[in-house]
C-alpha cells in the first residue's frame, strides 16, 4: 500500500510540470482553436535562454535565471506567433500545426547546436529538501513546481477574468467576428496571447530544469507529447483542466510503472487518452461554445 | 634576325609552359587526397559522441598531414581528407549513409556511434569476401564507437577498434571481490531502450558480477528520455545491496545519481557504464557521480593521450575512450593504406578498399595510446584499459590492472 501511495504521491507532484506545459497549450487551443506544438520547445528554449544569459554574466544570482528564463520565454512566444501564426493562413488548420512542427524541431536544433547536445546543469531550487513521514517522502522541489502552476493557474484566471486583455481574450475565443466588431484587434490579442502563454512557458521550463536539474534536448519531445496527452485529457481550453489532467497523467505514469514496469508504462499512458477520446472527446473539463 | 627573336619567343613560352605545367604538376601531387568517411550520431540523444568523433578524426588526420601525408604506391604522399556523415543514431539512415559513403571516392569508413546502427548496417556488408554471389556492399568499416560485445563477426569487412567490455567488467569484479572483500551484493540499473547499456547490463555485468561471486539482487529500468526516477530509486533502497552498477548514457545516468542522492541510497560501491567516463557526467554531476568507478580504455595518462586529448579539443571535441578510438582508428589506418601500397587514384577506388580491407584483416596487433592492442581474426580489438573513478570534477586512474 505505501509502495502504491509513494507511486501516487511522486507521479502527482511530478505531473506538475505536465500540467504547467498542458496549461500552455490549451491556452493557445482555447484563444485561437489552434495548436502549437512548438510549445514545449519554446518553454524549454526559454529556459536556456536564462541559463545563457546567466553563464555570459558572471556572478549574477542563480534566481537570475528564473527571471531570465521568463521573459526569454515571452519573447519566444511572441517570435513562434509571428513565424508560425502570423503571416500563415489561419482558415488552413494544417498550415499553422505543419509549421509549429517546423518551430518545434528548429528550437530543439538550435538548442542541439548551441550547446553540442550536452546537457546543462541548471540551478536547483530546495533540491536537497525531502519531507518524510516515516517511509513515506515527498520532494521539496517538486512541491514548489507544483505551487508555482496552481499560482500560475490563479494568475491566468485573474487576467482572463478580472482585466480589460483577458475580456478581450474571451471575446475574441468565443466569437472573433463580433469582437472586431466591437473593435478589439483581433491580431494584437493573438499576440498577447502568445506572449503570456510564452512567459509562463518560460517559467515552466525553467521549473522542469530545476526539477530534472538539468536542461537538454531530449526533454521537448517527451513534454510535447505529455503536454498534448494533458490537454486532450483536461480538454481543450480549459486550464483547471489542464492542471488536474497533469497531475492525473503523472500519477497514473507513476502506478502503470510500479505495476507492469517501465517498458509498459508509456502504452497505458497512451491508452488512457484513447480512452478519453473515445468515451469523454471533451475531456474533464469540456469547454463549450467556440469561435465561429 | 626576326627569325631568331621568333624562335627565341617560341623556346621561352615553350619553356614557360612547360614549367608552369610540371609547377601544376607537382602542385597536384601536393594535392593528392586520400579520402577517410567518418560517420555517426551528430543529431539526437548521443550527439555528443558523433561530435567528439568528428573532432578527434579531423585532429589526428591534421597530424598526420602536417607531417607529409600518408605513402602511396608509387612513393607520393597524399593528404588525408576527412568527411563526417550524420546517421543520427537511426539503423535507416546509418544504412543510407554507408550506401551514399561508397558512392564518393571515400577507401574506408570509422563509424558508427551506435551498435543499432552497426549491427543491420555490418549485415548489409558482403558477409565472406570474395564471395560472388554475395551481392553485399564491399566497402571496409573501422569502428571506433559502438561497442555491443561480438559484432565484427557479421561481416568480412567490418573491424573494430572497441574495448572488450566483457574482459572489462570482468576484470573489474574480480578486482572488487579481491580489494573489497565486505562487497557482497550487486543491484543494477539499466537503460532498457537502449541497444549498449542494455546488453552491457543483461550479457556482461550481470554475469560477470555472478562469475565473481556476487549475488546479484535485481535490477531497476528506465528510458534514455525519462527524467523521473524516484520510483527506481526507492527499488535500488528496498535492495540495500552493496554495489550499485548503473549501466546507462550519461543524462540518465546524472538523473539517477541525483536522485539517489535526494533519497540517500548511499552503496559501497558505485559501478558506471564504460560510455559514461566522460565529460558530460562530470558536467552534468559530479558531485554525485564522485567515487563512482568505470573501466575506460582511455585516460590521459601518458605524453601521446595527453597531447591526442589536447589536439582534439582544438578541434571542439572532447577526449573520452570513444573518440580516442576514432584518434587510433586514423594512425592504424595511416599505416594500414601504405602498407597495403594502395594507388588513391579515382579508377583504382574498388580496388584500394579491398587492398584496405585486406591489411586490415592481416593486422595482429596495433599501437594505441595506452598501448598494445591485440586484434583477433573476427576483426575486433582487445584494448588495454583501466579503472577511472570520479574525484573532485575529474576522472582519476584509481587501478591499472594490466
Amino acid at each position: 500500500m505505501l509502495d502504491f501511495l509513494q507511486a501516487v504521491s511522486d507521479g502527482v507532484l511530478f505531473g506538475a510540470t505536465y500540467a504547467l506545459i498542458g496549461i500552455g497549450f490549451t491556452l493557445v487551443f482555447g484563444v485561437m482553436h489552434k495548436l502549437n506544438l512548438s510549445y514545449a520547445a519554446a518553454s524549454i528554449g526559454g529556459a536556456y535562454c536564462g541559463l545563457l544569459i546567466l553563464q555570459a554574466f558572471a556572478g549574477a544570482p542563480p534566481w537570475a535565471v528564473f527571471l531570465l528564463a521568463f521573459v526569454g520565454g515571452g519573447v519566444i512566444g511572441w517570435l513562434v506567433y509571428l513565424t508560425c501564426f502570423h503571416f500563415i493562413p489561419l482558415a488552413n488548420p494544417l498550415s499553422t500545426l505543419m509549421s509549429t512542427v517546423g518551430m518545434l524541431l528548429l528550437i530543439d536544433e538550435i538548442i542541439v547546436h548551441t550547446t553540442a547536445g550536452m546537457p546543462q546543469n541548471y540551478p536547483a531550487m530546495f533540491d536537497d529538501v525531502m519531507l518524510r513521514y516515516g517511509e513515506f517522502s515527498m520532494r521539496g522541489d517538486l512541491l514548489l513546481v507544483f505551487g508555482v502552476s496552481v499560482l500560475g493557474m490563479i494568475a491566468l484566471l485573474l487576467l482572463l477574468y478580472r482585466t480589460r486583455l483577458g475580456l478581450a481574450t474571451r471575446a475574441v475565443s468565443q466569437q472573433p467576428v463580433a469582437a472586431q466588431l466591437c473593435g478589439i484587434r483581433l491580431m494584437r490579442v493573438n499576440a498577447l496571447t502568445f506572449i503570456v502563454t510564452g512567459l509562463l512557458g518560460g517559467l515552466a521550463g525553467a521549473m522542469i530544469g530545476a526539477s530534472v536539474g538539468a536542461l537538454s534536448p531530449l526533454l521537448t519531445t517527451p513534454l510535447t507529447v505529455k503536454g498534448l496527452i494533458v490537454t486532450v485529457v483536461g480538454g481543450l481550453g480549459s486550464i483547471p483542466g489542464a492542471i488536474v489532467a497533469g497531475l492525473l497523467v503523472g500519477g497514473f505514469e507513476n502506478v502503470f510503472q510500479l505495476y507492469r514496469g517501465v517498458t509498459e508504462r508509456d502504452l497505458y499512458v497512451m491508452l488512457l487518452l484513447f480512452v478519453f477520446l473515445v468515451f469523454r472527446p471533451g475531456g474533464l473539463f469540456a469547454v463549450k461554445g467556440g469561435r465561429d | 634576325m626576326k627569325k631568331l627573336a621568333v624562335t627565341l619567343t617560341a623556346a621561352v613560352a615553350t619553356a614557360f609552359a612547360a614549367g608552369t605545367m610540371l609547377a601544376s604538376g607537382g602542385a597536384l601531387a601536393q594535392d593528392k587526397t586520400i579520402k577517410i568517411a567518418g560517420f555517426g550520431a551528430k543529431s539526437g540523444v548521443v550527439r555528443s559522441f558523433g561530435v567528439n568523433s568528428e573532432a578527434a578524426l579531423l585532429a589526428a588526420a591534421d597530424v598526420i598531414n602536417k607531417k607529409g601525408g600518408v605513402k602511396l604506391a608509387d612513393g607520393s604522399k597524399a593528404k588525408i581528407a576527412v568527411e563526417f556523415y550524420d546517421d543520427r543514431c537511426n539503423a535507416e539512415e546509418g544504412i543510407s549513409v554507408i550506401r551514399r559513403i561508397a558512392g564518393t571516392d571515400a577507401v574506408v569508413a570509422i563509424g558508427p556511434t551506435c551498435s543499432n546502427v552497426a549491427e543491420p548496417l555490418f549485415g548489409i556488408l558482403q558477409k565472406k569476401v570474395g564471395d560472388a554471389s554475395d551481392s553485399g556492399l564491399q566497402f571496409p568499416v573501422f569502428t571506433d564507437v559502438a561497442i555491443k560485445v561480438g559484432l565484427a563477426k557479421i561481416s568480412d569487412w567490418a573491424f573494430r577498434n572497441v574495448p572488450n567490455e566483457m574482459t572489462m567488467y570482468n576484470s573489474l569484479f574480480y578486482w572488487l571481490k579481491t580489494t573489497h572483500p565486505q562487497v557482497k551484493s550487486i543491484y543494477g540499473g539499466v537503460e532498457e531502450d537502449f541497444a549498449h547499456s542494455r546488453a552491457t547490463w543483461y550479457v556482461v555485468m550481470k554475469t560477470r558480477a555472478e562469475a565473481s561471486g556476487f549475488a546479484v539482487q535485481g535490477e531497476s529500468k528506465w528510458l534514455l528520455n525519462d527524467t523521473n526516477f524516484a520510483t527506481q530509486v526507492r527499488e535500488m533502497k528496498k535492495a540495500n545491496a552493496d554495489v550499485i552498477a548503473i549501466s546507462a548514457h550519461p543524462f540518465t545516468t546524472c538523473g539517477v545519481l541525483k536522485e539517489m542522492q535526494r533519497q540517500g541510497v548511499k552503496p559501497k560501491v558505485l559501478v558506471g557504464l564504460t560510455s559514461s567516463s566522460s565529460l558530460e557526467t562530470l558536467q552534468g554531476c559530479a558531485k554525485q557521480a564522485e567515487g563512482m568507478i568505470i573501466p575506460t580504455s582511455f585516460a590521459p595518462v601518458n605524453k601521446e593521450a595527453k597531447y591526442a586529448a589536447e589536439t582534439t579539443a582544438k578541434f571542439k571535441g572532447a577526449a573520452d575512450l570513444h573518440s580516442m578510438a576514432a584518434w587510433e582508428n586514423v594512425f592504424i589506418l595511416k599505416n594500414v593504406i601504405e602498407d597495403a601500397k594502395i594507388s588513391g587514384k579515382p579508377a583504382d577506388v574498388q580496388a584500394d578498399r579491398r587492398k584496405i580491407r585486406d591489411a586490415l584483416a592481416k593486422v595482429k596487433a596495433t599501437e594505441g595510446l595506452l598501448g598494445t592492442t591485440k586484434r583477433d581474426e573476427e576483426g575486433e580489438a582487445d584494448k588495454p584499459y583501466l579503472f577511472v573513478h570520479a574525484r573532485k570534477g575529474e576522472w582519476k586512474v584509481l587501478h591499472n590492472p594490466l
